[in-house]
């Protein structure tokens, strides 16, 4: 064996290398030549002696390591192939989506029941004694035009009873008449449900609608309590430390009655476009439930008391989320529907 | 309502606070100001008065009262002294009542010169949005503002006899307003007559022929007070709303009309000159009665839940004008006749709260205990079903809960509940199913999206045979990107995971919007839940939809009875399962649960599972031939199973299937 045999092999070895088309018979290759041409030169160096020897194995050292260094890079290669490009879009299975006034109504349902209140419901298609008489609203009285029914057709309608004559609801109200005429007090409870005016649409007006009705009523229920349990809850839905401040109004159902102002949680009073510049935003109508609402009910007003309120889900969702037209909600539109 | 802040001003002595402080401190204690805005030397504040206080607060004396009550600030009664001419109005004129009218006040003044008002009476008429027109006009209407009783002048010499009287309108009868508009009235609209005819829609409009104009020297003055549903149905007929029926629609209290009609009497004369008739006509025909409550302070401080003192509840209620007896901290109180809202001791609180100030009661939490509820939480279910369908990748959809012709068209009229008066023709009908929406919502998407998948919860309403409402809740499912086998694997995997039952379907047959030949009907224990399939070729030409399609309509109140939370624990099983292929060779129209059900019947308890996993029709199998192919796993629940043992199952499986005529295992 000598200097010039081991250049041989290495033409050889480069040949065959360089012929090959993958990196699994490059590393074949190197294999080969490593375990069985390398093995046998270094193994024909115990042949030689002197000079030659250690030239012959010098050579064949650089030979070694030449391989080795060939094997090295072609490692290198491969792990460079296989190192994934993680900019490239993953596979994503396919999620729908959820209507926003669903999740607020889930996110109002949770606070108020870590609060003690039970989640009830109540019919659609009401009966002009739960959607009015029972709560205090006088036969002929101009409140009841100024709610723009949605009456049902039914034949010989003047000949029905108020419990007979069928409505689309106007309000979440009735099923507090309808709860407490079946449990007694105390209770706390709320009514997330679809209501209905018989209006022209426009961008803050919707045919029908979403309330939550809330009702507490037990023993010396006072409007201390009111303030203190909305505060709790608007706390909680707003995430932050907002104020709520009550101003007298107007419903047949409640005495006193009051709309239910909270402090504008985007500004922080200072007034800007979300709360039109008062610092303040509108958000539902409340007062003491009417004694003669609880007397309907048959639960005696000189014993018990109770707080009631009512607020427009849509427009808590649409002040939420920045939604201009309250129409979308119930455009089944995808456009719409898949951003939540 | 539009108040003039000058107006309001004029009630006291003392400077009000600035329109704006003012403004907050009657939203803040009485009702909502929608606005406040400069008009010329004076400013608007505009009111939003609910119908609860419409009686006494649709006047600026209504609000001065108010303001007099939240500031501590003194105000006054207009003045109504009167000097009176010799002329008896009684020898003039007599006034017959003869329907819906409670009172009926009538003066005169004579001898008064019509001409332009007093600025400051114009300008604040202006400011409330009204047009001067003349001084005995103008005082009319500034009287109304200031009182809130609408009244009206005629010239005296323009009615016919000597009698006015207050009828319903005969049929067809014909009346030119103020405006010169020509109304022909019905008997169920009340008029203000003399002897000829109608001469005012009482309560409403005046009528042209007594107008007073420069011309006019003698007056009559009206200040009624009739039903307010009466004035109510006859704005409607008649298309007419006016600052007077406004009033009267809500009720106006009955001591304001002798009230009202003095004050304008003493303005007149003042300003227009002439001389009052001495004496008024006065028929009453019902009576106010003074009411009186009771409470104690307790009460008050158990509603509001805070301690108002004593001495500061006394002052509110006497600032709003009640008559107050105090023993210690039981109160007696009379209301004021103009309070007709005010009728139980709550109406007192409230009263007592709002001037007080809401903002001054501390929120206090409640001490009553909590009941927790025995009810079902159907809510939770719900929201597992909604996220199901999401994670399948359907989105929720809210829709009307109404429909048009072209949704009422797939139903039998008779079964529709339909609305009375709907705003817009669209909301003509309750949807008696969530399909016709979901329909909807597939046509405007395709538009935009290749895929659309859809779903929505919600209430549909229908008559029942027995004629009797319906409202029910369903689930309703649509799909442009599923087919209905694919639509077929997510039921049952809903179903499957959410609810216990046995899970069936059969063919849906029916032809509406369902295909029948390509539709099921989906049963849990043997009960009907829902139908789902392709959608007909039909509906998909008549709604003009381009994709085929796939729709489900589930009953979710009958689904929600199948729901367990806990499911009972199968152990796992111990011993390894043997999986065996086998094919078989049937008929076109056999039907996968023939076969599966009769390899289920064989291969008996050992079979612990059966999975189709291809159905071949290939021309080499023959005409009206196909075969599926089933895999099998065998377990046994108590020891590894031996090669033997599944052989001869396995065999037995194949040749009851043999037997079958016209069916074949094919041999590998």
């Amino acid at each position: 064996m000598q200097k010039e045999d081991i250049e041989k092999i290495k033409k050889k070895f480069l040949k065959e290398f360089e012929s090959t088309e993958t990196s699994k018979e490059r590393k074949k290759v190197c294999k080969k030549y490593m375990e069985e041409e390398l093995s046998s030169v270094f193994a024909s160096l115990k042949n030689l002696s002197g000079e030659s020897k250690a030239e012959v194995g010098k050579a064949a050292n650089e030979f070694k390591h030449f391989i080795l260094s060939q094997k090295e890079s072609e490692k290198k290669e491969t792990q460079e192939q296989s190192k994934l490009d993680v900019t490239l879009p993953g596979k994503e299975p396919r999620l729908g989506s959820i209507h926003p006034l669903t999740k607020l109504q889930k996110r109002c349902e949770k606070i108020f029941t870590r609060m003690g209140f039970v989640v009830a419901d109540g019919p659609e298609m009401e009966n002009e004694w739960y959607n009015f008489d029972a709560l205090n609203f006088k036969e002929d009285h101009p409140v009841r035009e100024m709610q723009d029914t949605f009456f049902i057709k039914q034949e010989d309608r003047e000949k029905l009873s108020s419990k007979e004559k069928l409505l689309m609801r106007t309000h979440t109200s009735p099923v507090q008449a309808r709860y407490m005429e079946k449990n007694g007090p105390p209770l706390r409870i709320i009514v997330p449900g679809r209501v209905f005016r018989n209006e022209a649409t426009d961008s803050s007006h919707e045919i029908n609608f979403y309330q939550i009705e809330g009702l507490m009523v037990g023993k010396d229920v006072s409007v201390a309590n009111f303030k203190a349990v909305m505060g709790s809850f608007f706390r909680q839905l707003f995430e932050g430390n907002v104020e709520i401040r009550l101003r007298p109004s107007y419903f047949p159902f409640t005495e006193p009655s009051f709309e239910t102002d909270v402090s504008c949680s985007i500004c922080e009073k200072k007034g800007c476009s979300v709360c039109d510049q008062t610092g303040w935003t509108e958000i539902m109508g409340a007062g003491m439930v009417h004694p003669r609402v609880l007397e309907n009910a048959k639960i005696d007003p000189t014993e018990f008391s109770g707080f009631a309120f009512g607020m427009g889900v849509d427009r808590i969702a649409a002040i939420e989320r920045k939604i201009d037209d309250a129409r979308l909600f119930y455009s089944g539109d995808l456009r719409f529907l898949k951003q939540f | 309502m539009k108040f003039s802040y000058n107006f309001l001003q004029s009630f006291f002595k003392e400077k009000l606070p600035t329109p704006e402080e003012l403004a907050s401190l009657l939203m803040m204690h009485f009702f909502e100001v929608e606005e406040v805005k400069k008009v010329g030397k004076d400013y608007v504040l505009d009111i939003d008065i609910l119908s609860s206080r419409a009686g006494d607060c649709l006047s600026h004396m209504g609000v001065a009262r108010e303001i007099s009550a939240i500031t501590g600030m003194k105000y006054e009664w207009p003045n109504t002294d009167i000097k009176s001419g010799k002329t008896e109005i009684e020898d003039q004129i007599s006034v017959n009542v003869r329907n819906a009218c409670s009172r009926y006040v009538l003066s005169g003044v004579e001898g008064l010169n019509v001409k332009k008002s007093p600025a400051y009476i114009q300008n604040r008429l202006r400011t409330c949005g009204l047009k001067p027109i003349n001084n005995v006009v103008d005082i009319v209407n500034y009287v109304m503002l200031e009182t809130g009783q609408p009244l009206h002048a005629f010239d005296a010499e323009k009615i016919e006899g000597e009698k006015i009287s207050v009828r319903y309108a005969r049929k067809r009868e014909k009346i030119v307003t103020l405006e010169e508009k020509r109304l022909e009235l019905n008997e169920s609209v009340l008029v203000i007559s003399d002897k000829q005819s109608a001469i005012g829609v009482a309560g409403i409009k005046g009528g042209i022929v007594p107008e007073v104009d420069e011309n006019t020297k003698t007056i009559y003055l009206e200040a009624a007070n009739f039903d307010p549903k009466v004035i109510r149905r006859g704005s409607r007929d008649i298309g007419i709303r006016t600052d007077a029926s406004l009033r009267f629609e809500h009720g106006v209290p009955l001591e304001f009309a002798k009230i009202a009609s003095d004050r304008v009497v003493s303005l007149i004369t003042k300003i227009a000159g002439g001389r009052a008739m001495k004496g008024r006509i006065d028929q009453s025909f019902e009576e106010e009665k003074e009411r009186e409550i009771t409470f104690d302070a307790e009460e008050v401080r158990n509603i509001l839940g805070t301690e108002v003192p004593l001495k500061k509840m006394e002052k509110i209620l006497r600032a709003l004008e009640f008559k107050v007896q105090r023993n210690e901290s039981s109160f007696s109180v009379k209301i004021p006749f103009f309070r007709k809202d005010v009728e139980r001791k709550e109406d007192v609180v409230e009263e007592i709260g709002r001037i007080y100030g809401y903002e001054n009661i501390e929120p206090c939490q409640p001490k009553e205990s909590i009941v927790v509820s025995q009810e079902k939480e159907e809510e939770n279910i719900e929201d597992l079903c909604k996220n199901m369908w999401q994670g399948f990748g359907f989105s929720e959809s809210y829709n009307y809960s109404f429909i048009n012709e072209t949704g009422a068209s797939f139903y039998q009229k008779d079964n529709l509940l339909e609305v009375e008066k709907p705003v817009s023709l669209e909301f003509k009908y309750l949807r008696p199913s969530l399909l016709p929406e979901l329909l909807r919502n597939l046509k405007e998407n395709e538009k935009t999206f290749e895929e659309v998948m859809i779903f929505e919860i919600g209430k549909i309403f229908y008559k029942s045979s027995n004629n009797s409402a319906k409202e029910e809740k369903k689930l309703g499912i649509i799909s442009s990107s599923d087919d209905f086998y694919s639509l077929k694997g997510k039921i049952n995997v809903f179903l499957s995971n959410l609810f216990v039952g046995d899970i069936s379907y059969s063919s849906y047959e029916k032809e509406d919007i369902f295909d029948g030949l390509r539709s099921a009907t989906v049963s849990l224990n043997g009960e009907v839940i829902g139908n789902f399939g392709e959608i007909s070729e039909k509906t998909r030409n008549k709604l003009k939809i381009k994709s085929k399609a796939v729709i489900a309509d589930f009953d979710f109140e009958r689904l929600l009875e199948f729901y367990k939370e806990t499911k009972t624990y199968e152990p796992i099983a111990r011993f390894p399962s043997v999986i065996r292929d086998l094919s078989v060779l049937v008929f076109g129209e056999t039907r996968y649960i023939e076969v599966a059900e009769k390899i289920r019947k064989e291969g008996g308890k050992t079979l612990k599972e059966l999975t189709l996993f291809d159905v071949y029709e290939g021309e080499e199998l023959g005409k009206n031939r196909k075969s599926f192919a089933f895999r099998l796993y065998f377990q046994d629940k108590g020891k590894t199973l031996s090669a033997e043992t599944i052989n001869k199952l396995q065999e037995k499986i194949i040749n009851a299937l043999d037997e079958v005529s016209g069916w074949k295992v094919r041999k590998k």
